[in-house]
């Protein structure tokens, strides 16, 4: 069975921001989000900040304050071991919810 | 680790407020950042971009309430929360604490003298390493160990790392104030490495000092040391006399290593070469430490393909031996201790299933009150999961502080059983003054209070959960009825808790008519009007016959002019006390068939004895004052040793011998007489042996035990016999004074004592059951108190609504019974192949228990019924 639950939507596309381009800041990950789906997809700050908490006491995500570009200070979260077989997992879990969703779509 | 971070982050709170709100002002910061670079003003980039965070405040909430989420934080609110849901149910905490704690308590009590005495007795490092070795004949008792076989084994094994051998002798102590019979160890050095102990004060004895000549050295045992010398520690290079031999008391033991647990002293033994060859004689006992990797059953097999060996080379003392290793531990309380230990176990963890269960009732009735707040928990979004931690935090609280009580309970309890033990029979009890509240008992009891807690809370708290909020939330806070469910599953509680009772309180009283009558047994020799006392001449000064023959004479012969005393006589064992001794015999022309083999108890008796108990005299003569030890040496055989050796025959005129083969030295005894059957077991009834007797003048025995009967009280006569007796022989000590039925209630305090802990453990679960049951009862009658106003508003009589009431309490009553009668009679059949004495189906206590739990039962459901007969119709239909 997939895991059926938007929250674990949410992770998964947390999870795979930061495996595709390494430590990202909150706002970041947001905009890379944004641009990586076409403006389809927008995360919610309320959502993205507990969601990220959640996930680096899990431990799936270890945090670091860091300097930005333009000479800011901000946190930077970057994926864990851990976080890495959960990214492998979410991604199963998320092929399978997209498979049956299409099942059922199509179902005549 | 998450954990830590977890905990961390508990006494960081202020210190990740900042960081969060850092983390959300540089979010801010970059959004602006970039709206400026898109060409908006610097107000506007400002606000849209507050616009798109939303309420940072309230995603702070979030990001910190995911903590409280996830863990230690949460349960820390938890506990708070729920020790507040306690304080403010008061009568529900108190009641569910003290059952708690009677049930924690009674079991702390039960498995820390479990611990002391069957589990831990000694404080051996690794003593399931350690094991016996003895002989075994055939596939029958074991045997103690002949010393050139302990000598044979010691150089032949490979499975032992190291072998230690000991016997025990009766010696007298002079010296140390009073003259005292004590028993001491004779033990190799290798017995302390062995064990791996050491002493507690001054050392033990080495090799050097197990030599012939150089063994004047003692170590105390612990017990001893308090008893007879106050603990004093000066007690160091004292010198001592036993049996009239000089000894230097060089140690003394820890008190956690009374083993030998009868022995008062340890002292070297010191072989002299020709015992070294004696393969006859089995007077030793054999401990072994296995090596490392090697099994007992290993062991085991080494020992019987050593034992075939030991059989071919010296067939005429070794043949149909064979070796036997067991575990220490097996050995140390022997079969019955730990049977009763873990019957009282067995019994007291019945008694917390049945407080398991009156908790769990409490909880259903507070579950019930209960509903609207959690209900409201429900509705403003707490998970169901969220709500069971809840409850259960609140259970195991209650389980804590229950334990908490547990243990002042099973303080109080363990200190009434220490001092109720007689102190005779707690020395032959190796762990028994272990018993503490130490560390493994602690654990125990907070286990269990866990255990407790859960099994009496998830069902209440899930039956909790499944309810309709909006039914619930709409009917406001009176909503007080029980579902149909939660009902049916309450009155499961309460009818399990009626079977537990029944079954143990069946239990216990079976094991307590047994008990009884096994203390009754020897009642047809009066045992209160007679006086019993052991006396044991030391070898070194009764070293003849004629000596020890002088001394029975005059002692009987004084004792008999004493004023009051009918008969004054000797045995070596009285009736029904276990206490005789089996030994081998042949019969005069009949050969041995080797491997098979006869015996019979062995029982030198002064000439009155027969007459003094009754025993009557089938054929031929007693003993009379002609059978001296000049004379020729004559026996009397029991009815059975007749019908068994010579059946259809006379056996007057054979002659026998006693002991073992050709290697004995007794005499050949003509058979004069044949007397009636006597028992002299008490627990083992069922395979009676034969006897043998032969007058103690003719053929005295090292020690006896003296039965002096009177007309008065045989206690009040104790002071006059010690001065008799001391008039002969000041320094001879007499022990175990005591009237006869004493000495069989001493034989029994083990089974006593499983008797009274289990009496107590059926009370507890009887009264708990009672509580049970008015409990279901009166909620029933609260729940449904609307419906008995309506009904009586409709005209329904008041006794309608009390048969209404009590029959539902009769049902519940009967299907307890039931369940717990067929309960305890498959307990009273496993009870009754382990104890004897014990009969499994005594229809009387089944009808005398079941009619008294059901009038209980009964009587307890009596109050809420009148109650519900009594409510005023208008009252009860106002009130919704």
């Amino acid at each position: 069975m997939a895991k059926n639950d938007l929250q674990g939507t949410l992770d998964l596309l947390v999870l795979k921001t930061l495996a595709q381009n390494g430590a990202l800041h909150g706002y970041g990950i947001v905009l890379h989000v944004q641009n990586a789906s076409g403006e389809m997809l927008r995360v919610e700050e309320g959502s993205l900040y507990p969601a990220l908490h959640r996930m680096e006491l899990s431990g799936w995500v270890a945090s670091e304050w860091a300097m930005t570009e333009t000479n800011r200070r901000a946190k930077y979260y970057k994926l864990t071991a851990a976080g890495r077989r959960q990214l492998q997992q979410a991604e199963e879990s998320f092929d399978q919810l997209v498979k049956g969703v299409r099942a059922v779509l199509r179902y005549a | 680790m998450a954990v830590f971070r977890r905990i961390a982050n508990l006494f960081r709170r202020s210190r990740i407020d900042r960081d969060i709100d850092d983390e959300f002002q540089a979010h801010l910061a970059l959004r602006i950042d970039d709206n400026l670079a898109h060409g908006m003003s610097p107000d506007e980039a400002r606000r849209e971009a507050l616009l798109r965070f939303g309420n940072p405040a309230s995603t702070k909430e979030r990001v910190t309430s995911v903590d409280a989420a996830l863990g230690i934080d949460g349960i820390v609110r938890d506990v708070r929360y729920a020790a507040r849901q306690l304080l403010r149910a008061p009568g529900f905490a108190i009641t569910s604490i003290l059952t708690l704690a009677l049930g924690i308590g009674v079991n702390t009590a039960s498995f820390s003298s479990m611990d002391a005495v069957v589990l831990h007795p000694l404080a051996v490092p690794q003593l399931d390493r350690v094991v016996t070795v003895a002989d075994q004949q055939g596939r029958g008792d074991y045997k103690p160990v002949a010393l050139a076989n302990y000598e044979d084994w010691k150089r032949q094994n490979r499975s032992f790392e190291d072998l230690a051998v000991h016997s025990s002798v009766d010696m007298s102590l002079t010296g140390a104030g009073d003259a005292a019979h004590v028993r001491a160890a004779l033990t190799s050095a290798s017995f302390f490495s062995v064990l791996r102990t050491q002493a507690l004060l001054g050392r033990v004895f080495g090799e050097n000092e197990c030599q012939p000549g150089r063994d004047s050295v003692a170590v105390l045992n612990y017990g001893f040391w308090q008893r007879r010398f106050a603990a004093d520690p000066a007690v160091l290079g004292h010198k001592i006399e036993l049996n009239q031999r000089t000894y230097t008391i060089i140690g003394v033991m820890p008190k956690t290593m009374q083993y030998p647990s009868d022995s008062d002293f340890y002292l070297p033994f010191a072989p002299t070469p020709q015992q070294l060859q004696d393969r006859a004689t089995h007077d030793y006992l054999v401990t072994a430490r296995l090596h490392d990797g090697i099994t007992v059953q290993q062991a085991q097999a080494e020992m019987r393909i050593l034992s075939e060996h030991l059989a071919k080379v010296y067939p005429a003392t070794n043949q149909g031996l064979s070796i036997r290793v067991e575990p220490l531990l097996d050995g140390i309380n022997g079969e019955l201790t730990p049977l009763y230990y873990r019957l009282i176990m067995g019994a007291t963890l019945f008694v917390l299933l049945v407080v398991c269960a009156n908790v769990a009732n409490l909880q259903f009735a507070r579950g019930i009150a209960r509903r609207s707040e959690i209900a409201m928990r429900t509705a403003l979004g707490a998970s169901r999961t969220r709500i069971l931690r809840q409850l259960l935090t609140e259970n195991i609280l209650l389980g804590l502080v229950g334990a908490g009580g547990g243990l002042l309970i099973a303080g109080l309890y363990l200190h009434l059983i220490l001092i109720s033990m007689p102190a005779r029979v707690a020395r032959y009890m190796a762990g028994w003054s272990n018993t503490s509240l130490n560390g493994r008992v602690l654990t125990f009891s907070l286990l269990l209070a866990v255990a407790a807690a859960i099994v009496s809370g998830i069902v209440p708290a899930i039956a909790a959960l499944r309810l309709n909020v909006t039914e619930q939330l709409k009917s406001g806070s009176r909503g007080a009825t029980g579902s149909v469910k939660s009902g049916r599953l309450r009155n499961i509680f309460a009818v399990s808790q009626i079977a537990l009772a029944v079954a143990l309180v069946i239990g216990a009283t079976l094991i307590s008519k047994g008990m009884l009558g096994l203390l009754h047994l020897a009642d047809a020799y009066q045992p209160n009007k007679v006086l019993t006392f052991n006396v044991s001449l030391p070898p070194a000064r009764y070293d003849t016959d004629e000596k020890k023959a002088t001394w029975y004479k005059d002692s009987l012969a004084r004792l008999r002019t004493l004023p009051g005393v009918t008969h004054a006589e000797l045995t070596t064992a009285l009736p029904y006390t276990d206490n005789a001794w089996l030994r081998d015999c042949t019969i005069e022309n009949r050969p041995i068939v080797p491997g098979k083999f006869q015996s019979a108890f062995y029982l030198p008796v002064s000439d009155g004895y027969f007459a003094a108990f009754h025993i009557a005299i089938l054929a031929g003569r007693t003993f009379s004052a002609s059978d001296s030890l000049g004379a020729q040496p004559v026996a009397i055989v029991s009815r059975r040793f007749a019908a068994q050796y010579f059946p259809g025959q006379s056996p007057i005129g054979h002659r026998i011998r006693m002991g073992n083969s050709r290697l004995t030295h007794e005499p050949w005894l003509t058979i004069v007489g044949v007397a009636e059957e006597t028992t002299y077991a008490m627990w083992d009834r069922s395979t009676l042996q034969a006897a043998v007797y032969m007058s103690a003048a003719q053929l005295p025995p090292a020690g006896a035990t003296y039965a002096v009967m009177t007309n008065g009280d045989p206690l009040a006569l104790a002071p006059s016999v010690r001065k008799s007796l001391a008039a002969i022989d000041p320094s001879l000590p007499l022990d175990a004074v005591m009237t006869y039925e004493q000495y069989e209630h001493e034989i029994l305090t083990g089974l006593m004592y499983a008797a009274a802990m289990l009496a107590v453990d059926a009370v507890i679960a009887l009264l708990l059951a009672a509580i049970g049951i008015f409990g279901v009862m009166a909620n029933l009658v609260g729940e449904r108190t609307r419906e008995i106003g309506v009904r009586l508003a409709m005209g329904a009589r008041r006794e309608d609504v009390l048969a209404l009431i009590v029959r539902r309490a009769s049902w519940l009553t009967g299907i307890g019974i039931g369940c717990g009668l067929l309960l305890a009679f498959g307990l009273a059949h496993l009870v009754a192949n382990l104890l004897r004495g014990v009969r499994p189906d005594d229809p009387t206590v089944f009808v005398a228990i079941t009619v008294t739990i059901a009038a209980i039962a009964l009587a307890s459901s009596w109050i809420p019924a009148r109650r519900a007969s009594r409510v005023d119709p208008m009252q009860a239909l106002r009130s919704e």
